[in-house]
């Protein structure tokens, strides 16, 4: 069996390779993309969406297929880790450490108690090990928030400068993830709960798909986003620079929760217990 | 003005080679945060204010606000890079790594 798959991956491997011989060389001006597509994007893509950002443009509009595609695909993923990584279970061994919120004091159980302290007096923390230095827990504090303004606005500004619904989704997540590692991970989960990660990842995609089927339902083609002008009440230009936006926010959304998402089932060993 | 800017800026290149230095020359791990910590972080504090300075020179409203973006980088810059540093030496020491001692005399190198 393993060889049938080395055989099988030696080929389609073997084929791939062959098949860059025939690419044009980098940067030729002669190649077909450089004489067609480009030129009819370089001068086209100001008056026909009013996006100065031709790179977002084509990733969204032109090519707005593949870029659906690409957040689904970013989906699967964070599906794959959940099924692959998620366990229902309990951890092994029963112990339970609470650390006294007054004094410091650590305490460390041999079972799992009846009725869970009251969290105002004893913290649960991790039975390894919880990070709990004051310096680096309130300066991640301090910097979450503009972090997270800063990945909305490249999320928003994805039509002026670098930037988009991929690259601020991934600020946003890391966000998230600098919570769960300067405090701990029940203290991000209190604030994204596993449902909304999920939920979330799901909607990201639903939204760009169904920002697509309303240009459908509208008359358009899918994902023709000038299609959407009679309810935005903008002309048509205008509705498709407002469409790229829309879909740039479900890409940022489907992009945050699934980085969340896997890094959550990775650090707790699929438990969401405990963890970083 | 370019004079002040060019100064500053030659500052700083003076402490991130220092930095860069220290880090190739200091001992140990933790001794080598010290540069990398301190040296980096007052270095692009100097490089990061002259480049806003250069940036005022036509003093309209589009290069102050462009000035005061950089300054707040800077800002943002104090505070991650020294917490950065702290929470390495923290995983450091919870890692069991230990500090450098300078070597006894006549003990060999």
């Amino acid at each position: 069996m393993k060889a049938l798959a080395l055989a099988i991956v030696v080929l389609v491997g073997g084929l791939l390779v062959s098949a860059t011989v025939d690419f044009p060389d980098w940067a030729d001006p002669n190649s077909p993309a450089s004489r067609h597509v480009s030129p009819r994007y370089i001068e086209k893509t100001m008056e026909e969406t009013s996006v100065p950002n031709i790179v977002t443009a084509v990733l969204a509009d032109y090519r707005g297929y593949d870029t659906m595609f690409e957040t689904a695909v970013v989906f699967t993923a964070g599906v794959a880790c959940f099924l692959l990584l998620r366990r229902r279970e309990p951890r092994p061994g029963p112990s339970r450490v609470y650390r006294h919120r007054a004094t410091g004091v650590i305490v460390e159980m041999n079972r799992v108690p009846d009725k869970e302290p009251s969290p105002d007096v004893f913290k649960r923390i991790d039975d390894d090990w919880t990070p709990h230095d004051l310096i680096v827990m309130n300066v991640c504090r301090l910097l979450i928030p503009f972090i997270q303004l800063f990945a909305l606005y490249v999320i928003a500004h994805g039509h002026h400068s670098p930037g988009g619904g991929f690259q601020g989704g991934v600020i946003l997540g890391a966000s998230v993830i600098l919570m769960a590692l300067s405090w701990d991970l029940r203290t991000a989960m209190l604030r994204m709960k596993e449902t909304a990660t999920g939920l979330m990842s799901a909607m990201g995609v639903f939204i760009y798909a169904g920002v697509g089927a309303l240009a459908l339902a509208l008359g358009g083609n899918f994902l023709d986003y000038a299609a959407l002008s009679p309810l935005l009440r903008v002309d048509p230009v205008a509705a498709r620079s407002l469409g790229i936006f829309f879909v740039e926010v479900g890409v940022g959304l489907a992009v945050m929760a699934t980085m969340v998402l896997i890094y959550k089932n990775l650090a707790s060993e699929g438990r969401l217990d405990q963890g970083l | 003005m370019n004079l002040v800017v060019i100064i500053i800026l030659g500052l700083g290149l003076v402490f991130f080679a220092g930095g860069a230095v220290g880090i190739l020359r200091f001992p140990d791990f933790y001794s080598r945060l010290h540069p990398a910590g301190k040296m980096d972080t007052l270095g692009s504090f100097l490089m990061l204010g002259a480049l806003a300075l250069y940036h005022l020179h036509p003093f309209t409203l589009d290069n102050v606000l462009v000035a005061i973006k950089i300054m707040l980088i800077v800002v943002f810059y104090f505070l991650a890079s020294p917490t950065a540093t702290h929470a390495i030496v923290d995983a450091g020491i919870r890692a069991g790594q230990s500090a450098w001692q300078k070597p006894k005399q006549g003990a060999g190198s």
